[in-house]
């Protein structure tokens, strides 16, 4: 079972399962809790738009939430140019909505050797950049070199054991790595999939965002800093028939009630991250639709351990009771009610999150979904074995947005009855970084977006010496199994190490998971086609106005 | 004069330079990384340092001072560190949506302010100066960008009068571009229009009993046409003035203005870039801020002996 | 001490200056009415431990957004099921310290230097370029790096706000030193061989105290306003601990579905600032010497 695309189309089948038990398929699993809106904790992507209910051209406007960074594939670090790059810049492969990887200007999912070092991947013919350069292997090699070779590029950690790149022929890419590597699948599925235009990377350089060219259905038009981006439609796109639009603008407008208003006003068809508490309000309006996808990220509390003296220094273990004795976090998770937290903060709309590792993931299972339930005597009962002193103080940095203090608020009211007496200490997002890395902390709140496979999601974080590590923690047992993991080529296998995984972080409890972000998007039904997957990107390239 | 002008633009120098050290220095003191901040979610101590190195951050601040100062003195403040838009392109952008909220909230402050002011004066003591008084108290004491979020919440949300925000070019359409800005810039005016409309009615006062005034009246001049004349005069050195000295307070001002109206405006460009630590966008708005304050201040006091011949005088001691 | 009295003339009623303005603010109803609503929210603050129905910082996620008149809870609750009146009595609170705060470090530092600015001519060009140096600085930046350095909190917000208005009180003062280095009395003592110190202190200070006194009470609101606004922008206090801005902040994002807990902290600013302005005015109308004509 070395072939990676059998092994993800059995897994495929596991995951459709699963998705179910979080769509309308199963709904008697859902609404078991009393006083729970049903539908809002439940996942809905949108549907693509039925070619003959739409009417070719007009320009749709999508409301985005926080402005892009550099529209370059190699260069970007914002989750929010993925929104625009999906209108413009495809991918090798793509994600569904079932979180699964589909072929995008790849013709098939890829092919790995028996030893796991080469992967080859199959690609389009007779398909075009949107300046008319020739989309081929040679293309595709070019993009991937510069995201490894460029000293600024933020995909090297990515696509890092790719050795080389080799096009043998205009339809074939050969990759081969230094190690076997199982997430590759994954990051070719984001930005790293995603191939420039030769002609323009030889023009511009590192300069691509301001022009950047790729194979889409819509091509860059303009961009105004911090007001809007505009894109046209490509008459290049290989599929240019199934694009009914004529042009997309983003326009930033970073307050979610004035999303919201600029949605009701009709000033934009689609908008972004709508509050969670905006929801209700929304959804009572016939003429707008609201689709939830279930963030395949999550929100934590991190609680530092070892990061004495920055990250990428040596772990030491610090001095307090909360990081040197496990029982100590592991009562703090007990004095958690995730679920009251969630109703609290996020209107309930938000999904209780107990691992790294989402339901909706295909390499989720039991052991994945293995949760420390609320329970104030267990909190009380351990933090007395420990022999601490209640209250016990203890300091939490978090960002100084409303959200996040309002949930550290809930938290700090929250864990008070367990003998925990939290003193939060907000600081601007930039601080909030600098602290972290340099380790000057106790606990903190913060979270990650996510990816599609798992191995992005949990070994920078908890990994001896990941680079986003800031909880200090070290566990040569789940580095082990992390390893392990990373190079196994089949689902099964990865899903159980992942398991393993899970049940090892949750003795250690470096960083107690809260929850996982809905994210939250709503358009007008003047518009069809609009979609949202799993991995929160808005899909409206081949959405239309409807007839 | 000449000796005057001298003076001020060897002062004017002297506070740019300052200003340009102070926030040089300053924002590279402050705790957090431009490169982190950019890094994001991906960040590892490699990608820290190539965009250290690209940005030039990894030198000493002398050098990184130096190569500021030589691009700035040819009009190149760089690119942002964030979007990687020259910083140029975004503050002409940016610049003028400020410029046109703030011009706007200044004329609408001034027209009610000088109204408010002038009547406060003549009709001393009647209900009419009661209310104008009362009104420009109420307009220091609300706080603006509450008054904002009411008039989204009751006059945009509600009733569909306004848009909520946003933000359409002038040139491109000037009827929605006005559409989208006068609610904000009467939101700004507010506070100003209070200090103006009590200014003028404090000069007035004083100029009502005045003794060329009291000549004037004893000359048999109509009240109207003294009151005209003197008004006007007086209204126009306190507008002049309180722009020259509320322009840090307008562009404070236009931050929140703008972050609640969604405009794309320099405020805002401003305060995201401070909290994630741009340093070329900093740079070039503190100098740029520091310049508007010395040009503005400097056509303030041009314009006073333009107004009043009398106060160069004063104006030249200071 | 004796020749501090020397300005302070005994009006023809044989009163002194002090019983004057104090008849003349009585006679004000507007500043009387001011004066009971500072009392009053002084008072608040002072006792509102003790005063206040609920603890801030008790959530109650059962009842969230109770509207105004709920039992228990006159003006409702907020996102966390806090009681509103009990959060805004603290957040009067809060808001007078800041206030008192930046008043205290606006004077401190800008008294001193507009003294000197109007006494001595040598440094009036470097006070000058340092008053030109903070106007020309955008508040918003300082206020932001003080909240980088030494985190947000009540304090940093209030020395940020105290610093933005330094200028306007070096200003006053100065002119005030230039006014009073004119008159008579001072230039006597000068002539007796008093050093400029002594001058400075026991001469000009003592006479400049009204303009010091109006120039507090005007930049008061100034402060309680700009704590709004640094808490809107999440450089304001330490939550829990409510402030009147932080309370606006966060009832913005639910001013559709809980007007009331965007409206009741606002109005609340709105009377605290309003208090201070109309007192302010009334004193400085009750100590302008032009009404003892």
């Amino acid at each position: 079972m070395t072939n990676l695309s059998r092994a993800l189309s059995r897994a495929a089948v596991g995951a459709v399962a699963l998705v179910c038990t979080l769509t309308a398929c199963s709904p008697v699993a859902e609404q078991a809790a009393p006083g729970e809106k049903p539908s809002q904790s439940q996942d809905s992507f949108g549907t693509p738009a039925n070619a003959d209910e739409v009417k070719q051209g007009g320009k749709l406007t999508v409301a985005l939430s926080a402005e892009p960074d550099r529209l370059d594939p190699s260069l970007s670090r914002s989750l929010y140019s993925r929104y625009v790059f999906q209108a413009m810049c495809e991918k090798l492969y793509d994600v569904d909505e079932k979180a699964q990887v589909v072929p995008q200007l790849a013709t098939a999912l890829p092919t790995v050797a028996a030893d796991g070092k080469t992967v080859t991947i199959p690609v389009r013919q007779g398909v075009k950049f949107a300046d008319g350069t020739d989309f081929n292997a040679a293309a595709v090699k070019t993009t991937l070199e510069r995201h490894l070779t460029l000293p600024e590029s933020a995909r090297k950690s990515e696509i890092g054991p790719i050795d080389t790149v080799d096009a043998p022929d205009p339809q074939t890419v050969l990759i081969h790595l230094k190690t076997p590597f199982a997430p590759l699948l994954g990051a070719l599925a984001d930005r790293a999939g995603m191939i420039m235009s030769p002609a323009a990377l030889q023009k511009l350089g590192t300069n691509f965002a301001s022009a950047p060219v790729c194979v889409g259905p819509f091509k860059f038009s303009k961009r105004v800093p911090q007001s809007s981006i505009d894109v046209v439609r490509d008459p290049n796109y290989y599929a240019a028939d199934k694009v009914h639009l004529d042009a997309i603008s983003w326009r930033i407008l970073t307050d979610a009630s004035i999303r919201a208003a600029n949605l009701r006003s009709g000033d934009a068809e689609v908008a972004d991250s709508v509050s969670t508490q905006d929801v209700d309000s929304l959804r009572k309006e016939s003429s707008l639709t609201v689709l939830r996808s279930q963030s395949l990220g999550y929100q934590g509390i991190t609680i530092n351990v070892g990061n004495a003296d920055g990250i990428g220094k040596p772990t030491r273990q610090i001095d307090t009771p909360i990081a040197k004795n496990k029982q100590v976090r592991q009562a703090f998770e007990y004095a958690i009610d995730r679920k009251a937290l969630v109703n609290a903060v996020f209107n309930g709309i938000a999904a209780p999150a107990c691992g790294p590792i989402s339901p909706a993931s295909a390499f989720s299972s039991e052991e994945a979904q293995q949760c420390r339930e609320h329970d104030p005597a267990k909190a009380k009962q351990l933090l007395e074995q420990a022999g601490v002193k209640t209250p016990y103080t203890v300091t939490m940095l978090a960002s100084n947005t409303p959200d996040t203090l309002r949930l550290a608020q809930a938290l700090q009211s929250m864990v008070k009855d367990a003998g925990f007496d939290i003193k939060i200490n907000p600081v601007e997002y930039s601080s909030l970084l600098d602290e972290q890395d340099r380790g000057n902390f106790e606990i903190l709140q913060l979270g990650w977006s996510g990816r599609i496979d798992p191995d992005a999601n949990i070994t920078n974080f908890v990994g001896t010496g990941g680079s986003q590590n800031v909880a200090g923690s070290s566990n040569p047992a789940l580095d082990a199994v992390l390893d392990q993991a990373r190079q196994a080529t089949s689902v099964d296998e990865r899903k159980k190490l992942y398991g393993q995984a899970v049940t090892l972080l949750h003795d250690d409890n470096p960083l107690v998971y809260l929850y996982r972000q809905a994210n939250l998007t709503a358009f007008s039904n003047k518009v069809k086609g609009v979609q949202v997957f799993p991995d929160g990107v808005i899909r409206a390239a081949f959405a239309g106005f409807a007839k | 004069m000449a000796r005057y002008l001298l003076t001020r633009a060897w002062h004017s120098a002297l506070t740019l330079v300052l200003a340009s050290v102070v926030v040089f220095i300053g924002i590279r003191a402050l705790p957090g990384d431009p490169a982190l901040a950019l890094a994001g979610e991906d960040r590892s101590p490699a990608a820290l340092a190539a965009i250290r190195a690209e940005y030039g951050l990894d030198r000493p601040v002398t050098v990184q001072f130096g190569h500021f100062v030589e691009r700035a003195v040819r009009g190149d403040f760089g690119s942002s560190i964030r979007t990687g838009i020259p910083v140029s392109d975004m503050i002409r952008t940016a610049l003028p949506v400020t410029v046109e909220l703030s011009v706007l909230a200044i004329l609408i402050a001034a027209l009610l302010g000088i109204g408010a002011g002038v009547v406060a004066a003549v009709r001393r003591g009647r209900p009419a100066e009661w209310a104008a008084n009362a009104l420009a108290l109420i307009g220091l004491s609300v706080p603006h960008f509450w008054l904002g979020l009411l008039a989204i919440l009751y006059l945009s949300v509600a009733t569909g009068l306004f848009p909520a925000s946003g933000f359409v070019p002038l040139l491109e359409d000037p009827v929605g571009n006005l559409h989208h800005v006068i609610l904000p810039a009467v939101i700004l005016g507010t506070g100003l229009a209070a200090i103006i409309m009590r200014q003028t009615r404090s000069a007035m006062l004083d100029s009502l009993s005045a003794d060329y005034v009291r000549t004037a009246k004893a000359k048999g001049l109509s009240p109207r046409a003294v009151i005209g004349r003197h008004a006007l005069r007086n209204s126009l050195i306190v507008v002049v003035t309180i722009v020259g000295l509320q322009l840090g307070g307008l562009i404070s001002g236009a931050v929140v203005t703008e972050s609640i109206f969604g405009l794309p405006g320099f405020g805002k460009m401003t305060i995201d870039a401070v909290f994630q630590r741009d340093y070329p966008v900093i740079q070039a708005v503190v100098l740029l801020t520091a310049t508007a304050y010395i040009v503005i201040n400097f056509l303030v006091d041009l314009l006073y002996s333009l107004i009043d011949p009398r106060i160069r005088v004063a104006g030249e001691v200071a | 001490m004796t020749v501090v009295t020397v300005p302070m003339v005994e009006s023809p009623a044989g009163l002194t200056r002090r019983t004057r303005v104090f008849r003349r603010l009585r006679r004000n109803p507007l500043a009387i009415i001011s004066f009971v609503v500072l009392l009053v929210a002084v008072l608040a603050a002072v006792l509102a431990p003790w005063i206040a129905p609920h603890s801030v910082e008790e959530t109650d996620f059962g009842s969230i957004f109770a509207s105004p008149g709920t039992p228990g809870h006159l003006l409702g609750t907020d996102d966390l099921g806090r009681d509103v009146l009990s959060r805004i009595i603290f957040g009067v609170r809060a808001s007078l310290e800041v206030g008192l705060l930046a008043v205290f470090t606006a004077l401190v530092v800008g008294v001193p230097l507009g003294l000197a600015a109007g006494y001595f001519r040598a440094v009036d060009a470097v006070i000058g370029r340092f008053t030109d140096l903070l106007l020309a600085f955008p508040f918003l930046i300082l206020a932001v790096g003080l909240a980088a350095i030494r985190g947000a909190s009540l304090g940093n917000a209030a020395v940020a706000i105290g610093i933005a208005q330094i200028p306007g009180v070096i200003r006053v003062i100065r002119s005030d030193t230039l006014r009073l280095k004119s008159l008579d009395f001072v230039a006597a003592a000068v002539v007796d061989g008093a050093s400029d110190l002594w001058v400075l202190t026991r001469h000009i200070l003592p006479n400049a105290t009204s303009v010091i006194l109006v120039q507090a009470t005007v930049t008061l609101p100034v402060a309680i306003l700009g704590e709004a606004v640094l808490s809107f922008l999440g450089l304001g206090i330490q939550p829990p601990s409510p402030s009147l801005g932080t309370m606006l902040a966060t009832a913005q994002q639910f001013a559709a579905k809980a007007p009331w807990a965007a409206t009741f902290p606002g109005v609340a600013i709105m009377i605290l600032a309003l208090a201070f302005n109309v007192f302010g005015d009334a004193l400085r109308d009750a100590l302008d010497p032009k009404g003892d004509r």
